[in-house]
């Protein structure tokens, strides 16, 4: 018996930046259904591995496989087609438009209407987008500005954007950032459940270590650009190379 | 060989006066974020003091330095007074109000200097130690011009030891990256701004000064230069001061070499080679990514129009299609005019809103329309609905053309760029008299018969204006227009959700092109005539007034701005000789008075009630 | 030191600040805890001038200094360091702390380059790197040293251990210990509960712009209730 084909496979990855590599041959998989943490000092080349991932940069040597099919250095829009879905560490969403509209835009560039000059687009797809804001929770707002929305809905609107594409794997990159414990519980409970209903597979950047040991099913350590450390929360936390170079005593952290 | 190096010396010359001014500007850019269009002005005047200064003073080569430095010193003095008196109140405004507040500055210092030092040229009379020479491979080269070319690095040196050798050129860089936060560290912003002001418009003096003794002092100084300066700045990339040298040297070389060999497309070839610069380094020479960053505001919520103003817009329709039987034929011209200029507005609006395509050569588009369907009718013979559609399907297929590099770069190099290619379509029609009458233009372009009579002409205008505008409108609500909105809200997002923005921008960009190009076309018939003004910056500044003054994040704004400003601005013509003076006047005191512009402060106001 | 009495403060239409009150005591650190939105950012700038206050009383040093402008509330002695650094990306770190030098205050030791890199010894190491190629962690290091340049009697610290790795949030604890021996007192604004339970001495909770929990830090700790109603910890 083989193992099911993962969903993202990164394969000897390599990244250099004017003569100083930022990656240097890092490989790992994700599952679908799987949450997986790569986490790490900060400059230790995580947004770098995550820009190869998502089409914003080349790698220089490696592949980066989604089920089997070489994406390395496809532009992001074409990644987003063949099914990742992002969000953004600082968000991004369309701040003239209501949430409704957000989700809208998205589901017309997914089912290639977006050059459509005819019926407006408030009009269109809208129980679809309902469906969708209802998955994450956001429903009750659909009428609101995007740009007037607290910052843990404007995760969640996010969120709803990337599933818009019918996404296989989500690329989140410090999902959690600026939100309050309660709320980054929240979304991230979320992430799992929409990844075990959806069959998604999720990778993340995270500096909570709460949230990487609480939520993640498998855990990656970047430092210096390569791997140090992988597997489960409690192998890792007792890693002592990673202790020395990220966690320290976990005293301010909740690394503990 | 002799010749090239004496071309290439020339053009060196030529070069440091560039450089004066461009460096001024890009440095008062750096730290206000303001694109100064009157730096243009401040040149000009900067020729037009050292004439009456260099006057008064001896006829040596002390006097002539002396009377140099005085020069930019007024200037630097007349700099400062401007950022108080206004620069300083518009800081929080959009970029484009504050562009379109300077050009009110130009208007307002053409009819000034003309009140002050009349409307002839005034050349400097040169002093004999100024008429030496130096023998290069036997031809002569002036002395002077040596010394020009000198004055270049020199400033470029002194300039790079004033911002990292003090601590105020710290404090400047610092301002340049983030003004905000050096406030919070203790620094007197405003005085820094001052100060830079007054800096960047010392150097425009001090080079216009310095080029006196090789052409005049003149009206036109001011919008050759700053067309010049963009291109330079936009080459050089925006904020690099060694930037702005290189491409002051590559201009001023290509200039002094294509006037030789290609005397008539000497802009073409300037402009080839900033296109080509662009395409290799978006962002200039030696520009970097996020020099024109700054804290962008949220956009408004865009919503569909409240039925009120339905019902309004169909009112108006009706009283405007009803007005031939009320007014009298002068009027019925206004308002035929006016009508293209909704469309003409309405097409900048476009891209400009919605698409976050911000234009300072929409004319170019109107020219070309308007070219297109004169010479159809004329030269082709073409009937007058066939003439009519070759507006904006030229306008439409050089828009998507030069788009394709353009639709790549943002905010004010989009704008500059935009600019600059209006120019090379007003000079190709200023210079290729064969083809286009040049400055005689081409007459009698009349509509066919049946539509002689202007009320018949006024409803086809009205027609198609009106309808014109409305489709675009409603493309706006559709799912191209939402996405194109999505685009400009958020490039990240939107390639992120799988929008390819470079296609949706460039589509928008022919869209509003070929929209633009069939007001031109309507304006030939209407006027029966058509001139090298159809393309000119002037007209590009009509419809931003009528875009601004409307308010760019209204869909209904360009209406309200092209009425108001077809009349202001017929008004003004038959009231004043002195008209630029009263214009400019009036755009400055509309941009302090409404930075959203009139139908958006209206819109705020309808709000909160 | 520095005392907020019935502090408004509107962002656009939006009412963020409802009537904030708190006291800073000299050499104190005050923590103002609360869920991102809840006005702690808006807070920091309202202090230091960046958001004008639209009601209230902020009276620093004896002085009331609401609705002046930010330049001035600095030298006044009130040192300031965003949420996202904003460190001089072109400057290097010897430029970056030029910009925020200002004369030696009268009864504090002036900061100098040589008593700041004892502080953050890596700073000390890269003096000509230029700020735009510093890690989070060194930035944000940059940008508590650019600010104590200032020689300021009081710091805003809008949430230093934001972004950052769990040991770098360890040397930013100590950082801000040592402040407080050097007799600068340090409002810190926080999410990251842990660190600011090992640094602060008394807390504010914020909620939808309004205070909704005041004591001393133990008082927070000990009180399982007002942590799990507020801060959900």
């Amino acid at each position: 018996m083989t193992a099911p084909m993962p969903v993202l496979a990164a394969e000897r990855l390599e990244k250099r930046f004017g003569g100083v590599a930022a990656v240097r041959g890092v490989s790992f998989s994700v599952a679908a259904g799987e949450m997986l943490a790569l986490i790490g000092p900060n400059g230790a080349g995580k947004s770098t591995c995550f820009n190869m991932l998502n089409g914003q940069l080349r790698p220089d040597g490696g592949r980066v496989r989604l089920l089997g099919r070489d994406i390395s250095g496809l532009a992001p829009r074409r990644v987003w087609r063949l099914g990742v879905g992002r969000t953004f560490q600082i968000t991004a969403t369309f701040a003239s438009m209501t949430v409704r509209e957000n989700v809208q835009t998205a589901l017309l560039s997914h089912h290639g209407e977006a050059f459509a000059f005819g019926r407006a687009a408030r009009l269109r797809r809208t129980e679809e987008a309902r469906a969708l804001l209802e998955q994450v929770g956001m429903a009750a707002q659909a009428g609101r500005a995007a740009g007037v929305l607290a910052y843990g809905d404007l995760k969640r609107l996010e969120l709803a954007m990337a599933l818009a594409g019918r996404p296989r794997l989500l690329l989140m990159d410090e999902p959690t950032a600026g939100m309050a414990p309660a709320e980054r519980t929240a979304l991230m409970g979320l992430t799992r459940r929409l990844a075990g209903e959806l069959g998604l597979a999720v990778l993340f950047t995270e500096h909570d270590m709460d949230i990487v040991f609480g939520v993640a099913d498998r855990i990656l350590v970047l430092h210096h650009g390569e791997l140090i450390a992988e597997g489960d929360a409690a192998s890792v936390r007792a890693d002592a190379r990673v202790r020395e170079v990220y966690l320290g005593s976990g005293a301010t952290s909740g690394g503990h | 060989m002799t010749f090239v190096l004496l071309q290439l010396l020339t053009g060196l010359a030529g070069a440091s006066a560039l450089f004066l001014v461009s460096a001024g500007l890009t440095v008062i850019f750096g730290v206000t974020r303001v694109v100064n269009f009157s730096h243009g002005s401040l040149y000009m005047l900067g020729a037009y003091v050292a004439w009456t200064v260099l006057g008064h003073l001896p006829r040596d080569p002390g006097g002539f330095l002396l009377g140099v430095l005085a020069t930019a010193l007024i200037l630097a003095a007349v700099g400062a007074v401007l950022e108080v008196a206004l620069l300083r109140r518009i800081y929080r405004a959009p970029e484009l109000l504050q562009l379109l507040a300077t050009f009110g500055v130009v208007l307002m210092v053409q009819d000034a200097a003309q009140w002050i030092w009349g409307a002839e040229d005034l050349p400097l009379p040169r002093p004999p130690w100024m008429r030496g020479f130096v023998v290069l491979g036997g031809e002569r080269f002036p002395l002077y011009d040596l010394w020009l070319i000198a004055a270049g690095p020199v400033v470029l040196g002194a300039l790079w030891l004033l911002l990292h050798r003090t601590r105020w050129g710290t404090l400047v860089r610092a301002a340049t990256a983030d003004r905000e936060m050096v406030a919070a560290l203790g620094v007197d912003q405003r005085k820094l701004f001052t100060g830079v002001f007054a800096l960047g418009a010392g150097l425009a003096g001090l080079g216009g000064a310095l080029a006196l003794p090789d052409g005049t002092a003149n009206l036109t100084l001011d919008l050759s230069v700053i067309t010049d300066a963009f291109v330079i700045v936009v080459v050089g990339g925006l904020g690099s001061l060694p930037g702005a040298y290189l491409a002051s040297v590559l201009i001023g070389v290509l200039q002094a070499i294509g006037i030789v060999f290609v005397p008539k497309a000497t802009l073409v070839l300037v402009f080839v080679v900033m296109a080509a610069t662009l395409v290799a380094r978006p962002h200039g020479l030696l520009g970097r990514a996020g020099a024109t960053a700054r804290e962008a505001e949220a956009p408004p919520l865009v919503l569909p129009a409240p039925v009120v103003l339905r019902w309004a817009g169909l009112a108006a329709l009706l009283v405007l299609a009803a007005a031939p039987f009320a007014v009298g034929p002068f009027a019925l011209s206004v308002l035929t005019e006016a009508m293209i200029a909704l469309l003409f507005a309405a097409s900048l609006h476009f891209m400009m809103g919605p698409g976050g395509m911000p234009s300072f050569g929409h004319a170019a588009w109107f020219g070309l329309g308007a070219y297109a369907a004169a010479l159809a009718s004329t030269a082709l013979g073409a009937a007058f609905p066939l003439a009519l559609l070759l507006a904006p399907l030229a306008a439409g297929l050089v828009a998507a053309l030069f788009g394709w590099f353009v639709v790549r770069l943002s905010g004010v190099y989009l704008a500059m760029l935009t600019l600059a290619f209006a120019q090379i379509v007003w000079a190709v029609a200023f210079q290729w008299s064969g083809i286009t009458g040049g400055d005689n233009g081409i007459l009698s372009v009349w509509p066919p018969a049946a539509l002689t009579d202007p009320r018949r002409f006024y409803w086809l205008v009205l027609a198609v204006c009106a309808g014109g505008a409305m489709l675009l409108r409603h493309v706006l609500y559709a799912p191209f227009g939402v996405s194109l909105r999505a685009a400009r809200d958020s490039a990240l997002r939107a390639e992120a959700i799988g929008l390819p923005t470079a296609k949706l921008r460039l589509l928008a960009f022919a869209i509003a092109g070929a929209a633009a190009g069939l007001a031109g076309g309507l304006s030939v018939f209407s006027k029966g005539s058509v001139f090298p003004t159809a393309a000119s910056l002037g007209r590009s500044v009509d419809a931003l007034l009528m875009v601004l003054l409307g308010g760019v994040q209204t869909i209904s704004g360009p209406l309200v701005g092209a009425l108001v400003y077809t009349g202001l601005y017929d008004a003004l013509l038959r009231a004043t000789d002195w008209w630029r003076l009263v214009l400019g006047a009036a755009i400055v005191a509309l941009v302090l008075a409404f930075p959203e512009g009139i139908a958006g402060a209206a819109q705020r106001a309808w709000r909160r009630s | 030191m520095l005392s907020v009495a019935d502090l408004h403060a509107y962002y656009g239409r939006a009412h963020i600040l409802q009537g904030v009150s708190f006291a800073l005591g000299a050499g104190e650190v005050l923590v103002v805890l609360g869920r991102n939105g809840a006005g702690k950012s808006t807070t920091m700038k309202s202090l230091i001038g960046l958001v004008r206050p639209r009601g209230g009383e902020i009276v620093f040093g004896g002085q009331q200094v609401a609705g002046w402008e930010p330049h001035r509330i600095a030298r006044a002695g009130l040192g300031y360091v965003p949420e996202e650094r904003r460190i001089f990306a072109d400057l290097s770190v010897m430029e970056n702390l030029e910009v925020g030098r200002q004369p030696p205050r009268e009864g504090l030791e002036p900061w100098t380059e040589a008593r700041l890199f004892a502080l953050f010894p890596n700073l000390g190491r890269m003096r000509a790197r230029a700020g735009g190629r510093m890690s989070g962690g060194e930035q944000q290091m940059l940008a508590i040293a650019r600010t104590l340049m200032g020689n300021p009697r009081a710091i805003l610290l809008d949430e230093p251990s934001e972004g950052l790795s769990p040991l770098i949030v360890e040397q930013m604890a100590h950082a801000i210990l040592a402040l407080k021996q050097a007799g600068v007192a340090v409002l810190l604004a926080e999410q990251n509960f842990h660190f600011a339970a090992r640094v602060a001495d008394r807390a504010v909770v914020l909620e939808s712009g309004r205070i909704v929990w005041e004591g001393t830090m133990e008082a927070l700790l000990a009180d399982e209730a007002a942590r799990a109603a507020h801060l959900q910890v």
